[in-house]
């Protein structure tokens, strides 16, 4: 579904990504997770093309990503994502944020629309909220509905970019067990996250970065049992501590 | 004290002043404000754009407005708008502008200037994270920006824009340099012909606060209404 073939990104002399190889299959769930600055933010931001990327290759469903000729926006809507700070947009109700590119991008009916938006709006339990707008709502209520939002667009595949370092602690599980759920039913994931436990919940594997490089690309149980690499049993003994 | 004033002269030019003047002032005013801003949003779009040929035009348009006195740009848009004309025609005969279209161009491309930079700060307040939320959704650069930034940037930035289009109402007077009958021009018309000239410029200058400063008290109550929340 996703592949990511030698990528690597500048910013200016300084390299932030590597030669990053990996791919995520169909219904597969893998968890990227690494000290701040490993660079995970931007490989995820380069699967959906919102970050140029000098070399190496990435495909989505065969699409490439780095081609000029790749119809970018068309390649977007297929592929959710869900932001760190939610980014709804501040000066539309709930079900306008829904239904917004349902009806600009994919054309449907403003009706239809509507009727999606409330259908997900109330997976992920927020139906009263419909008309709110995101100011008046929470953290976790507002990643909620982005995660709502990304639903509507029925995208082959989820990219998450530290949907749960923003909120505060009590919020956190309310956002996970959306995802959980999501992930649970066969959706493509692809996940920047510290919650190491949702990683052992529904994680079929796990790549740990550092200093741009894909340092351990493992299953879930071999990454948890046994890492190979120092930096990464460093990294895990430092935020499983508690 | 102002035994030797006739303030009669006032209420017997009153509809002169207003049917006539004030309405040229405000019509010019709401046109050059409306087309401005258009302009300038365009213009701020251009000045922010990857390409970089396309923001260094519109960078040095707006440098090259913001740097010259407005009455030599009137001055200078009227004389030679109908040569220019005339030879883009090919006829090499001046095309005829009227005074007021003249002015109402020259006011909306030189306050476009001023709104570009404006909105270029409303742009640039609302942060990135938006317009990659825009084009994750799969939104493209002209939907990104019309859904997503720009009302977000026009609401913040409705109160600089409304402050802005006072000063354009107080300098929309330099049409007297083409002989434009506005309000002032109006009042110093009568100011000579009855020989009043305290009474009416003193007039005039009344007016202009009264319109200026209630439309900036009027700007702050907005303020604190029309933020959006985040």
């Amino acid at each position: 579904m996703i592949e990511l073939n030698k990528v690597s990104k500048w910013y200016g002399s300084f390299q932030v990504l590597a030669e990053c190889s990996t791919q995520v299959a169909k219904g597969e769930v893998v968890v990227v997770c690494g000290p701040s600055g490993s660079g995970k933010s931007t490989l995820i931001k380069c699967v959906n093309g919102l970050e140029p990327f000098q070399k190496g290759e990435i495909t989505v469903d065969g699409i490439s990503v780095g081609d000029p000729r790749t119809d970018l926006p068309k390649l977007r809507s297929r592929v959710g994502m869900v932001f760190q700070h939610f980014e709804l947009f501040p000066h539309m109700n709930v079900l306008r944020n829904l239904t917004l590119a349902q009806v600009k991008v994919l054309g449907r009916s403003e009706e239809e629309a509507r009727d999606k938006g409330l259908k997900l709006l109330e997976r992920v339990g927020l139906s009263a909220h419909k008309d709110k707008f995101p100011g008046n709502l929470s953290g976790g209520q507002q990643q909620r509905v982005a995660i709502a939002r990304a639903l509507c667009m029925d995208p082959i595949a989820m990219l998450f970019d530290e949907p749960t370092s923003a909120l505060d602690p009590e919020m956190i599980n309310e956002v996970l067990d959306v995802m959980v759920a999501l992930a649970k039913e066969g959706m493509t994931m692809m996940v920047v996250t510290h919650e190491m436990g949702f990683a052992r919940k529904v994680a079929h594997r796990v790549i740990f970065m550092d200093a741009g490089r894909i340092v351990e690309d493992a299953t879930k149980d071999d990454f948890f049992g046994t890492p190979r690499s120092e930096r990464a049993q460093l990294f895990l003994s430092k935020i499983l501590h508690h | 004290m102002f035994s030797g004033f006739d303030f009669d002269v006032i209420q017997r030019s009153f509809v002169y002043l207003f049917r006539d003047g004030m309405v040229f002032t405000l019509t010019l005013t709401a046109i050059a404000m409306a087309g401005g801003i258009v302009f300038g949003t365009l213009l701020a779009m251009m000045r922010l754009s990857g390409l970089r040929l396309v923001s260094a035009a519109a960078g040095a348009y707006v440098n090259l407005m913001r740097s010259l006195p407005l009455v030599l740009v009137i001055f200078w848009f009227y004389f030679l708008v109908p040569w220019i004309g005339g030879w883009l025609m090919g006829g090499g005969a001046t095309i005829k502008v009227g005074a007021f279209l003249s002015a109402a161009i020259t006011f909306t491309m030189f306050e476009a200037a001023y709104y570009c930079e404006i909105m270029r700060a409303g742009i640039q307040s609302i942060p990135r994270g938006q317009v990659a939320a825009g084009q994750a959704l799969g939104l493209n650069y002209w939907q990104t920006m019309g859904l997503v930034v720009l009302p977000q940037a026009f609401r913040n930035m409705v109160p600089v824009l409304l402050t802005q289009t006072i000063i354009l109402f107080q300098d929309t007077s330099l049409v007297y340099v083409i002989s434009v009958t506005d309000f002032l021009g109006a009042a110093s018309k009568v100011a000579n012909r009855d020989g009043r000239l305290v009474e009416m410029y003193l007039f005039a200058a009344l007016v202009y606060f009264i319109v200026s400063f209630t439309a900036s008290q009027y700007v702050r109550t907005l303020q604190a209404r029309i933020a959006v929340i985040r």
